[in-house]
């Protein structure tokens, strides 16, 4: 998907400001996730939000890579499910400490990620989307297939530790506490995206993606900024992949499925790719558009397929693009 | 050791069927129709509800026709439509009708595995090397033999065929020469459409029927597709019979890596070249 740079991060240098009114907007949204446990009424909705949330990291990273690469990816899942397996089996193995268990699960998807990203940025368009979507799905029938890692098709429930860095685990599985903690780390994510999209190095990667050969002319590298995005996108996909593992204590390898890379992919379309925020309000948008639809549940898929051509064909920059014309129209 | 071959070429020849669908309208249209595997299951069903009135052909030929208008409508709606937006929209828009078709199907036919009959005219075994060999997996055989065939001899001797390789490699250019590409896209989704729905009926005795049937087999298609170049026919054929060959001797050699190797293979070859063995775009 061809983006051009938007204007704000293009006139980011001459307004300092905007970056300070960036970290106000987190903190005030820090601020109103901490009090979402007196506003919500039941531990049934702090549990769906905290699950929405988990899918909005997850599209927030397949958004970023659209973003920042201009790359489509069907495949994002595959991280997401790297990381929820490796705090799985760590932990349900008890190879390493927890904590250093929550260390490599962020760690090492991010590494494959950053190689399979030397190698992937080279390809574009639609062969990227398909090569995307059979690693991702090569992955899937790796722990589909691998009885003795976790189970295969059955997936794995694991017990959490006892504590983590000094606090209760079981925690983790309590709605409030949950709730809050994706809220502030999608929050935290978003913010440091967008302060990346300022940067230099994320500069870099927006010139490259709107045109390679002009960048590489320009003496930068272009491989090493493709890369890089790549890593941190899937850093992103492993934090969502972490904090649903350990909400539920449960890893399936339909956390690798191609189909929940799609899903995501339709999520931040909806939303609107072309904002750093867009995915993640496409997501808990199709999340509730879910719940709401309870009783269509066997619907859904067509449901979703139906929203996602309507979306496509009347709103090309997705939900936050319509509100973002909107509302510059007004003032 | 030959019958396993054969059975490599069975897979290879309905892989070819699916992949060589997608290569024709990727070459008109730059889309890449992820709704292809559905619309294979779409077909397979068509076929299925036919055939199991008694009228096994019937099922085939309604099936074809009925999945050559589908193609034909899905061209006219969407592709002619989105042609001039990014190609990356069009290809979401056929992810999302593969969400639609799926949940219409299982609305329709049901969650749980059919069993496509066998035509009676092609039902028992034949002696190949002194094994049993089903004469229906050869009658597969021969169908993709056919569709190969045919399709090299039309693309290669008739005007409509010289029209679509040329567009296939620049649809700008082919239409300053006063050629409807449109009608030839046309022609060529609602053909690639219909492949689907032969290779659909085909398949269904061999695999059993259910709505996800098409995600599969769609996945080693593109694997075909890109191993082979996007929008090389000849490189899909190549492609097809090797992910065959692979897909089968894997199963039977290296079972607990069979499902790994065409994406491993893929990447590799990506790697290599970046446009596939015989394909020059990306």
């Amino acid at each position: 998907m061809s983006t051009t740079a938007q204007g704000t991060a293009t006139t980011a240098r001459s307004r300092p400001t905007a970056a300070v009114m960036l970290v106000g907007a987190a903190v005030a949204a820090l601020a109103a996730g901490a009090t979402l446990p007196w506003l919500l009424p039941t531990k049934i909705a702090m549990s769906l939000l905290a699950q929405a949330i988990f899918d909005a990291l997850l599209a927030t990273s397949v958004g970023f890579l659209i973003l920042q690469n201009g790359r489509v990816s069907f495949g994002q899942a595959a991280f997401f499910g790297l990381g929820g397996y490796s705090i799985g089996v760590l932990v349900a193995r008890n190879w390493v400490a927890p904590e250093l268990a929550i260390i490599i699960a962020l760690v090492l998807p991010t590494m494959v990620a950053f190689l399979l990203g030397l190698v992937i940025a080279r390809i574009t368009g639609v062969a990227h989307a398909m090569l995307t979507l059979a690693v991702g799905q090569a992955f899937y029938e790796v722990v589909f297939r691998w009885r003795e890692l976790a189970k295969g098709d059955d997936g794995m429930s694991f017990e959490l530790p006892r504590e983590l860095f000094g606090l209760p685990a079981s925690r983790l599985q309590d709605p409030v506490v949950m709730m809050v903690l994706a809220w502030s780390i999608l929050v935290l994510v978003l913010l440091a995206l967008a302060l990346f999209a300022r940067s230099r190095i994320g500069q870099i990667a927006a010139a490259i993606r709107d045109n390679e050969e002009r960048a590489r002319f320009l003496g930068y590298s272009t491989m090493l900024p493709r890369a890089l995005v790549y890593a941190i996108a899937a850093f992103i996909a492993a934090i969502a992949g972490v904090l649903s593992a350990c909400y539920n204590g449960y890893i399936a390898p339909q956390m690798f499925h191609w189909s929940a890379s799609g899903f995501a992919l339709i999520m931040a379309i909806i939303g609107g790719a072309k904002f750093v925020i867009g995915p993640a309000v496409g997501a808990i948008l199709l999340f509730y558009i879910k719940d709401y639809a309870g009783q269509f549940a066997e619907y859904w898929p067509a449901i979703v397929g139906v929203i996602l051509v309507v979306v496509t064909l009347t709103m090309p920059r997705g939900v936050v693009g319509l509100v973002a014309t909107v509302w510059t129209k007004r003032v | 050791m030959f019958i396993q071959v054969l059975n490599g070429i069975v897979y290879g020849g309905l892989l070819y069927l699916l992949a060589v669908g997608l290569v024709l309208i990727f070459g008109l249209r730059e889309v890449v129709n992820f709704a292809h595997g559905s619309l294979f299951m779409v077909g397979a069903y068509l076929g299925f509800t036919i055939a199991s009135m008694g009228y096994w052909w019937g099922g085939l030929l309604v099936s074809v026709v009925g999945m050559g208008m589908v193609g034909c409508t899905l061209d006219a709606l969407i592709f002619r439509t989105l042609r001039k937006q990014d190609h990356m929209i069009t290809v979401l828009v056929t992810f999302g009708l593969l969400l639609i078709l799926e949940t219409a199907v299982t609305a329709i036919w049901g969650k749980a595995y059919l069993t496509y009959p066998v035509p009676r005219l092609l039902d028992g075994t034949i002696g190949i090397a002194d094994t049993p060999f089903p004469i229906y997996r050869l009658f597969v055989i021969g169908v993709s033999v056919a569709v190969a065939v045919s399709l090299s001899v039309w693309l290669r001797y008739t005007r409509t065929g010289l029209y679509i390789r040329a567009a296939s490699t620049d649809a700008r250019v082919t239409a300053m020469q006063g050629i409807n590409v449109d009608r030839l896209s046309l022609i060529v989704v609602g053909l690639g459409t219909a492949l689907a729905g032969v290779s659909g009926v085909v398949a269904g005795p061999l695999l059993s029927l259910s709505p996800t049937m098409g995600n599969y087999i769609l996945i080693d298609s593109f694997i075909v597709v890109v191993i082979g170049g996007l929008g090389s026919f000849a490189g899909a054929f190549v492609a097809a019979l090797l992910i065959g060959q692979i897909h089968n001797f894997g199963a039977v050699y290296l079972p607990w890596a069979s499902t790994v190797l065409p994406f491993l293979l893929m990447v590799a070859i990506l790697i290599w070249r970046p446009t596939g063995f015989a394909g020059s775009r990306t």
